[in-house]
This record gives C-alpha cells, structure tokens and sequence, in this order.
C-alpha cells in the first residue's frame, strides 16, 4: 500500500483543458473517491495515476517514487473499469491470473492467489467460466480479483458499478467498503453519483470543470461545502438557493428577509450579492419552530407539489404568489420556490397556505459571484469559522 | 439462413390460415344468427359479405398460367427468391468448379489422345499423379511455393498488425493521408515494379554474401517474399485496421494495466480477439502469393534448387518437343490441395471475417 500524490496535474487535449491543475494527497490506506458531474476531468484525472494518460504538466507520485514517466505496467497500480473490460477470449481463470502470468510468477502460487482471490470476491467455483456466461455483477467481481490479486499498493476504480442495476450496486457498494476494510488498501474511486461517493468514502474530491473544488470527509463537504457547486452538488436532494443582497439588517432576497449582522458575515461587506443556501431538511414548518435552536422570522408560502418517499415527504414550496414553476432539473434551486423534506406524519397537503422558518444554524451564505462560501452558520452567538477543513483547489 | 427465414414464414402463412378459418366461423355465426331474425334485407348484406371472401378464389379461375404463376409469385415471393437463389448458385458452381473437371478429365486420359474428350476422359489412366513426380522434382517445387507462401504471409500478419494497430488505434498527425498513400501504392500495377526491382536483386551486396553466396537476392526465396508481401500488404493493413479499430480501448487499457506494454496488449488481447480478421487476412495474402505469376516466374532461374515455385514446375512438363498436358493438368490438381485444405480449415474464420469487417457494431 502507499500514498498516492498528485501535483498540480494538468491535461490539454488541443485547446480543450480537460484536467486543470490538480494537486492532491491520497493518505496510505485511504478510500478517497473523485466525485463530479461528467466531462469534469475526474476519469482523466485517474487515468493519469494509471498512466493510460500522460499528463501535459505536473507530476504524479506514488509511494515515495515520482512515476509520471513509467509505464501503467510498472506502476504498482490495479485498476477497475466501468466497462468492466474482461478478456473475453479468457476464462474466469486466465483473467484473474492474466497479471501474475505476465510476472511469470511458478503456476502453483499463481493458483494459490487466484483462489484466494476468489474467495474474497466469492467466485468460487467459477473459475472455469468464460466471462460471456456471468451475470454483470459476477463479471465485475471477476473484474475486482483480476484488480486484488495482483496486491498493488493502489487500486483505481473507474466507475465500477455504474453498469450494473440498481439493487446490485447497492449490494457492491457494501462489498467495495468490506474490501477496502480487509485489505486495507489505498483506494481512488471515480464515480458522478454522489450517493457512493458520500457512503464509501474516508475522503471525498468534488471536481468541475478539470478543477479541484474540495476534497474533505463526506460530512464535512455535505456540512461545509467550500463553494456553490459543491453545496448543489452533494446531497439529493440539492441544496434550496436563494440569490439577494446583503444589507444592513440582514439578506435580502426578491421573496424574503434573515435577520442578520453583516458584520459579523466574514469575507462580505453591505451591499455585496450573496446566494443564501439551505437543505431541504434544514426548511421547517413554523409549528415546528420551538424545537429548533434559532429559527429564522416565517416565511409565507404555499406547498404546491407532495412528494412522500415513504420515509420522508419532499414537499416544494412557492414563495410568490406568480412563482413560476420552473421545468428544472433542480427545481429546488431556482428562487420563488423552495424544497422542504419532513416527515411522513406531518400535517401537510398540497395547495395550501403554510409558514415556513429555516434553521439559522444550517444556513450556508455564499458569494454569488465567486461562488465561494461566506459562512456556514449564521446563529448570534456562536463563532463562526466557515470552511477551515476545506481545502481550496485554485488560491 | 434458408432455414430460419423460412420457419416464421410458414408460421406466418399458418396465422394468416387461421386468421381466414376464424372469420369465416365468424360469418357463419352471424349469418345464422341474422337468419333467426327472419330479416330479409340484413340476409342480402350477408350474403354480399360472404361473396367479397369468396373474391379472390372466383378471380383466380380466370386467369391463365403464366399470369397464375405471377400471381402467386406475388402473393409469395419467398418461393421465386428460393428459386432465384438456387440458379445463381448452379451458375456459380458450375463456372468454378467446371475448370477443375476439365482438369481432372485432362490428367486422366493418356497421352496422346487428349484431342477427343468429350465429358468423360479418353481412356483411363490414373498414373499420371505418380508420374508428376517422377518426370520432375514436383514436390520440391510444391515445397518452395509454400516457403515462400507462408514466408511472405508471416512478413505481411506482422507488418500489417504493426500497421493495422497504429492506424486502428492510435490518432497521429497525418493519419489519413497516410492510409490514402498506402491505397494508393496497392494501386500500381506490379509489373511497374519489376525492372527496379529485378536490378536490384541481381545487384550484389557485401552484407549478404554470408547468406545468399555471390551477394544478390536472385534466386533465393526473398526475391520473391520482399515484392510480394510489399504488393499484397495494403489488403491485409486495411482488413487488419478495420478490426483493430473495433477491440474496445478498456480491454487495452486493462491489459496494459495488468501488465502488457502497448506492443504486448497487441498481441496478448487485440490479436486474439480479431482472430477471423487476422485468419482472413492471412488466408487471402497465402492463396494470393502461392497463385502469384509474375514474380514467380521471373525472380528465378527456373531451378528447384534455386527456390522456383510451383508454376515453374508445371510449366517444367513443356519440353522443346512436346507439351504434356495431361501431366500439367495432375500439377496443376495436387499444387490446388494444399491451398484447398488451407481454406476448408479456415473457412469460417474467414467468413465471419470478411462479414465482421464490413458491419461496423
């Protein structure tokens, strides 16, 4: 196992900048997972670890060795594919065992590893399949022993599970996780569905744009994210925007008022245009105001649309009276309507006149020209030290 | 083929019976349930009902044969296309497999009456296969040819594989016109080639004399490899780039991370799985250097021990006197088997190939 650096890795294709200036660290041992919509230079990115991809600036480490100019063979890296990419003139066997034949490893300790190897991904007595025969996620597990058996000291994963339906993927990514905690390896996913990227990861990367945006725990890019496309980003339902101003009372924004000191909002002074953030499950119902913390003044609005998941219910709120329902894809991120999530036993229905208040504690203020965020709190008394775990890609 | 587009045909045929059974059922239903009614205009409606079913059989009754045989031609055409489908295919048969008749007739009869074969050999004498070999040194001529053939095919899988990998896969600045000039090399005619190429074969070289003795490539097996694989290459590069280009770059990618360079990807995973592609090219390019006239015939003295092919010795058998056909006719048969067994072993390789290459997935 080892530690995987990369420094300040830029990749042109022509005019295009796919990947612009990446510098990271992925600690020994780590599930680190590159997260982003497609096209953001993410699967680039992990080419370059492999060495499938040269990078035209920067340097890529691994361990304590720069391997910018090596070959992916001697690179000490495995690597999982999204096409999951089985040989298929092979069977099972030859597959999995296609590496240390290439090492010229004796047949006997080959055959010892590729069982084991098996094992671990529960293939037993299937090794005489060719891959044709098996369902997608059996040939993704072969994909993941050809990838194990090898034991390198970094395992590249290309969306693995993005082929395979829904209920298995589910299934995989528990596998994935009790994996990377018996081998305890170091690990680089790459994958755009936020959803694998917040359950298996120690630490998250959010690209755009061939930028680094952040790379921090889940938690901390759910809780803190560092900007606004990695607030819309993670979390699904995304993050509720609200674009307006701040003045001296507080924000202003076309269909409400927070209360606030904009003294005390850091990196912002009067005047400036701020985006106001807030998830779903951070917008209530006034009733329910006691139970928070410090609730923000109600708000007017009307639920318009219900939508009960069973476990919750997402209801999207209007805020004017003329709010224009939007055909979004993000509906809950055009202003004049807002996504509140509550739960299924909540005395609510669709059309009707509500009060909503927002929890001061969870409210995220941005910079909407920079799209950096300002604070991620703005209760009264307590400090505020808005993004100290986030790291900035490009300052 | 055949086969399964006829299965739904009659399947089809057999619904279009029933369909026409049940709404003959139906009508008789509704004829007889109409007839409780005791209505007379609702029994005439029926009755014109029943008469428009019945059309098509009346109208048949009419017509004469030729025009019956359109009709059904029209009404099933599968029939005439089967039909079409067998003349083409006795015409074709006929026309390639005649020559090896006539050839075998011509072996069979004995010297000296080959004026009057009609369709059966004039006389039967089967000793001229034997005596091929004893006139001449036949089967070292065989043996050169096939030297030379699998010679100048391994040359051409290997060169063009190179070729095929970089054109198929790579992207490189002036790749087209690249490809376009390779094309348009194949385009001379081979004969353009000759004299510069016969000159400088009979030139000698210093670093070749430990090989060849007097230092020049006349006579040796290379005189004819070197022309015929450069003539015949831009075939097996355009085949070998077509299925190259369609191997998916994660199964190379994947190979290269496990552990192959870019060369060893090649030939552990792309090469392999282009098999009917690499079987085609292979196949055509042996079969078309092993027939090849021009080369053969002038790139050597005529020896077999200086590498002659296959068509010097069948041309061997015309002495200054006399010309034994019906000994060229046996060499010309036995010089086919080699050729012949090559193809029913690599048959449907080449087949999926030369389909595989012109459907791109």
């Amino acid at each position: 196992m080892a530690r995987v650096r990369l420094e300040n890795i830029t990749k042109r294709y022509g005019e295009e900048t796919a990947v612009d200036g990446i510098s990271l660290e992925v600690e020994d041992g780590e599930f680190v997972t590159f997260v982003g919509p497609s096209g953001c230079g993410k699967s680039t990115t992990m080419e370059t670890v492999a060495g499938l991809t040269q990078p035209s600036e920067g340097d890529v480490y691994i361990g304590d060795d720069k391997v910018t100019k090596l070959a992916p063979k001697d690179r000490g890296v495995a690597m999982v594919f999204q096409n999951i990419a089985l040989f298929p003139h092979m069977d099972v066997y030859e597959n999995i065992s296609f590496g240390l034949r290439l090492r010229k490893y004796d047949d006997e300790e080959v055959r010892r590893r590729v069982e084991q190897a098996a094992d671990i991904v529960q293939l037993e007595g299937m090794l005489d399949r060719m891959p044709a025969e098996m369902s997608g996620g059996q040939q993704q597990r072969v994909g993941i022993a050809r990838a194990i058996v090898r034991n390198p000291d970094v395992f590249l994963m290309d969306e693995p599970l993005a082929n395979l339906d829904a209920k298995l993927r589910v299934h995989m990514r528990t596998e994935l996780q009790r994996l990377h905690r018996e081998l305890n390896a170091t690990i680089i996913y790459v994958t755009h569905d936020q959803a694998e990227a917040m359950t298996m990861s120690n630490r998250i990367a959010v690209l755009n744009d061939g930028k680094l945006q952040q790379i921090a725990p889940p938690l901390v890019c759910y809780n803190e994210p560092t900007n606004l496309f990695v607030a819309g980003f993670i979390g699904s339902p995304s993050m509720n925007f609200a674009e307006g101003e701040l003045d001296e009372n507080g924000v202003q924004t076309p269909n409400f008022h927070i209360e606030l000191d904009p003294a005390t909002v850091p990196n912002a002074s009067v005047g400036d245009a701020v985006t106001l953030g807030v998830r779903p499950e951070d917008v209530h119902l006034s009733a329910y105001a006691d139970s928070l913390n410090q609730p923000t003044a109600p708000i007017d609005a009307r639920s318009d649309v219900l939508e009960p998941m069973g476990d919750e219910v997402f209801v999207y709120l209007l805020l004017a009276e003329d709010a224009e329902r939007t055909m979004d894809e993000d509906p809950a991120s055009s202003s004049g309507q807002l996504l509140m999530s509550v739960t299924p036993d909540t005395d609510i229905e669709a059309e009707q006149d509500v009060d909503v208040v927002l929890d001061r504690s969870k409210i995220h203020l941005f910079d909407t020209e920079t799209g950096d965020a300002l604070t991620h709190d703005i209760t009264d008394q307590s400090e505020r030290e808005p993004g100290t775990t986030a790291t900035e890609a490009d300052s | 083929m055949t086969d399964t587009r006829d299965s739904p045909q009659s399947d089809d045929s057999n619904g279009r019976e029933d369909r026409t059974t049940a709404t003959d059922s139906r009508a008789e239903r509704f004829r007889s349930s109409s007839g409780l009614r005791a209505d007379g205009g609702r029994e005439t409606t029926e009755s014109d009902r029943a008469a428009i079913f019945e059309g098509s059989q009346d109208a048949e009754l009419d017509r004469g044969p030729f025009q019956q045989w359109a009709a059904n031609s029209i009404e099933n055409p599968e029939r005439v296309y089967r039909g079409m489908f067998y003349v083409a295919a006795i015409f074709f048969l006929f026309t390639t497999l005649f020559p090896f008749y006539w050839l075998l007739m011509v072996a069979l009869t004995p010297e000296g009456q080959l004026q009057d074969i009609i369709f059966t050999p004039n006389g039967f004498n089967p000793g001229a296969f034997i005596e091929v070999f004893q006139v001449i040194p036949f089967h070292w001529y065989v043996f050169n040819s096939f030297v030379i053939a699998t010679a100048s095919t391994i040359l051409v899988l290997v060169v063009g594989s190179l070729a095929g990998y970089a054109f198929g896969r790579l992207e490189f600045p002036g790749k087209t016109p690249l490809l376009l000039l390779v094309l348009v090399i194949s385009f001379f005619p081979p004969a353009a080639f000759f004299i510069p190429l016969n000159d400088l074969f009979n030139t000698s070289f210093f670093m070749l004399e430990p090989i060849t003795g007097d230092g020049t490539l006349y006579n040796t097996p290379g005189a004819m490899v070197l022309p015929l694989s450069a003539i015949f290459m831009p075939l097996a590069i355009f085949i070998l780039t077509t299925f190259y280009a369609q191997i998916p770059d994660g199964l190379e990618d994947a190979a290269r991370v496990e552990g192959t360079t870019r060369l060893g990807a090649l030939f552990r995973v792309i090469i392999p799985l282009s098999a009917p592609g690499v079987a085609t090219a292979g196949v055509l390019t042996f079969i078309a250097v092993y027939n090849e006239f021009f080369f053969s015939f002038l790139m050597t003295d005529g020896q077999p021990q200086n590498w002659a092919p296959i068509l010097e010795g069948i041309l061997a058998y015309q002495g200054q006197y006399e010309v034994m056909y019906n000994l060229m006719a046996a060499a010309s048969i036995i010089g086919v088997i080699p050729v012949a067994i090559l193809v029913v072993v690599a048959q449907e390789k080449i087949v999926s190939g030369l389909t595989a290459g012109a459907l791109k997935e």
